[in-house]
């Protein structure tokens, strides 16, 4: 794959690829800064308008609305004290102190070049991961494809906040939406109830945007904030100056070493590594006395650790099909949408989309300093913008998203159903991420599982004396999954 | 709502009784018979049995717990919802740009808003805006009017 980046460069170097991209960060950015948006929404937001462009801007697009999304969210957090998404709130700890102290503009600075250094390095990481461990996977069979969505299927377990077992149902309803339609091997439709539109089964983007964007319009609705939000001054970006950085570069580079160690890792999340490596480097740093107070080690270590994680995430993503969080799970079904099957044999196939796509974010990154500087001082009054003016917006561009991608208005009843539930799931506990995951894994968990069966004579047993790689996996996904019960038993022994 | 039957416990109760039905379903279903892995309800008859043993035990859990759930402002939430159902049902007959105004008019009223300016540009502006932009700029039309040739 690596052999086609100069064939890949040639695709995004154009005026239109430099295009996607400079507006697409900058998109991303505005609404990464815009609280209670977040990157899943953003994405999900986006992904209709992809869909009259060609697979690799369309792919791109997104990567910079998502790259982009993450850094703006470090924009409210400092300048309001709100984070615009969920990956900047340990930001505000020491962010917005920094901007009450006056230092706005360097706050800025500071979160800007760590999320551009956490960035760069995670799409370093992911050029050369990811070939690696798809090559490996490239000889899997069904039973092996079996195990490893099973092992993809845990990350459920860290994704669901609160309660396990909620996040569980959540994510075998998503599976069950999965099998709604025809059957994959004999073609017969299941679950239909006599409705014809449901032959082809749910769309996938509907339920998507349904459970994140207008539940959230509605989880919004229901707690509407009045009132305008208060601003702190300023005047533009700072960076810091050289002699700053002293004593700071071992504390930046273990940032983004945990980063983008997390994100490979399904499921964990750019907020949990954001406040692992906050908590490192409270721990570590001879500044430690004054984190929480507006100090720039803390912002370091919070911004560089969820920037470094976009690119970690997309290991197992491009290499093995498996999305470790909601809004990869977004990108695997934008892949869907535009004809490409996500999956193990995504690089080799497509090798040049992919370097495509690798190079390109690694371009995202580096553009994040320069358009994140011309951005920020835009999206300050952006900040002010009535919520109320905002779910109308939303609401009408999901509508127009859903509608486009087939076309019929059942899909926007679709759309509208997922909402509804998706609030009313919200509200009682249930995760939405592990829905999506369920629903983007299903199908191929299914037809891998039924192949093997097949292959094997329905035994189970066999899926694993002649699969030692199932095995580990399976073992693996077993161990993940007994990990909450194992450490609450620990706690309920420790108190 | 009593304090046995809360919002959770219902909500819980549903998802368990919605398993229970479709499980039941899958047996008075029709197919091919051809067996084992080959019948299409070999695959969902697992997950849902899965489900269903994940739904009960929610219920446990459910009626064992207090009952945290913060009081929310309801009213809001339901009419935005009935607008949006309603919304989508109208907008392939009467086109994006009126039903998108109408829909907008009414969540605006439905958070509280109460200035008529605002009240009818933001709608306005927001369903103008991706008229043109998909109608004209990137040519992929929305649902057009019966009444307006232009929106």
């Amino acid at each position: 794959m690596i052999q086609s980046i100069p064939e890949a460069l040639s695709l995004i170097l154009t005026f239109e690829g430099m295009l996607v991209l400079t507006l697409g960060t900058m998109l991303g950015i505005i609404l990464g800064a815009l609280p209670g948006i977040g990157s899943t929404v953003a994405v999900a937001m986006i992904l209709p308008f992809t869909l009259t462009m060609s697979q690799a801007p369309a792919i791109l697009l997104l990567l910079a609305i998502y790259a982009g999304s993450v850094y703006g969210g470090s924009i409210s957090a400092i300048l309001i004290n709100t984070p615009g998404t969920p990956q900047s709130a340990a930001t505000c700890l020491d962010g917005y102190p920094m901007a009450q102290r006056g230092e706005a503009g360097k706050a800025l600075g500071w979160s800007t070049i760590a999320s551009v250094c956490g960035g760069l390095f995670s799409a370093v990481v992911l050029i050369f991961a990811a070939p690696q461990l798809a090559a490996f996977a490239l000889n899997f069979g069904p039973i092996e494809t079996f195990a490893l969505i099973l092992l993809g299927l845990t990350c459920i377990v860290s994704v669901s906040e609160g309660s396990l077992i909620k996040g569980l149902i959540a994510g075998f309803i998503g599976i069950f939406l999965s099998t709604v339609g025809g059957d994959p091997i004999t073609g017969e439709a299941r679950f239909t109830f006599g409705q014809f539109q449901l032959i082809a089964g749910f769309n996938l983007l509907a339920v998507v945007i349904g459970v994140f964007a207008l539940s959230e319009v509605l989880i919004r609705a229901a707690a509407l904030r009045d009132g305008d939000t208060p601003l702190v001054d300023f005047d533009g970006i700072v960076l810091p100056k050289l002699r700053e950085w002293k004593g700071r570069i071992k504390g930046l580079v273990k940032s983004v070493l945990i980063g983008t160690g997390i994100g490979i890792l399904p499921g964990t999340g750019a907020a949990t590594a954001a406040f692992i490596s906050y908590a490192e480097a409270r721990r570590s740093a001879p500044t430690r006395d004054n984190f929480g107070k507006g100090e720039p080690d803390g912002l370091i270590a919070s911004e560089s650790a969820n920037n470094a994680v976009t690119g970690g995430a997309l290991v197992p993503t491009m290499a093995l099909g498996i999305p470790g969080d909601a809004i990869t799970a977004v990108m695997l079904a934008t892949l869907t949408l535009h004809g490409v099957t996500p999956g193990i044999r995504l690089m080799t196939e497509n090798p040049v989309l992919m370097a495509a796509i690798f190079s390109g974010f690694f371009v995202i990154n580096l553009m994040l300093l320069p358009l994140g500087m011309l951005v920020s001082r835009m999206a300050a009054p952006i900040l002010r913008i009535k919520e109320a003016y905002m779910l109308v917006m939303i609401t009408l561009l999901c509508t127009v998203g859903v509608y486009f991608v087939r076309g019929i208005p059942f899909d926007l009843l679709v759309m509208a159903g997922a909402g509804i539930l998706g609030f009313t799931l919200r509200r009682q506990g249930y995760p939405m991420a592990p829905l999506v995951i369920g629903m983007v894994l299903g199908p191929t968990l299914e037809i891998s599982l039924r192949q093997g069966l097949i292959i094997t004579d329905g035994s189970f047993a066999a899926f694993f004396v002649g699969h030692p790689i199932a095995a580990v996996l399976v073992a693996a996904a077993f161990g993940i999954l007994s990990l909450p019960f194992v450490r609450m038993l620990k706690n309920r022994k420790a108190s | 709502m009593s304090a046995l039957l809360s919002e959770r416990r219902v909500v819980s109760l549903i998802i368990l009784m919605l398993t229970v039905g479709l499980i039941l379903s899958t047996f008075g279903l029709e197919f091919s018979d051809l067996g084992g892995a080959f019948s299409p309800m070999f695959f969902p008859r697992i997950i849902l049995g899965v489900l269903l043993v994940l739904a009960a035990l929610n219920v446990v859990i459910d009626l064992l717990a207090n009952d945290t759930a913060k009081p929310i402002e309801l009213l809001p939430v339901m009419i935005i919802s009935g607008a949006f159902l309603g919304y989508v049902l109208l907008l392939p007959t009467v086109g994006y740009f009126i039903s998108s105004v109408c829909v907008g008019i009414i969540i605006l009223l439905a958070l509280g808003l109460r200035n008529p300016v605002q009240i009818l540009l933001v709608p306005v502006c927001s369903a103008g805006a991706l008229v043109g932009l998909f109608n004209h700029v990137l040519k992929m039309p929305l649902p057009n009017s019966p009444f307006f040739w232009w929106i």
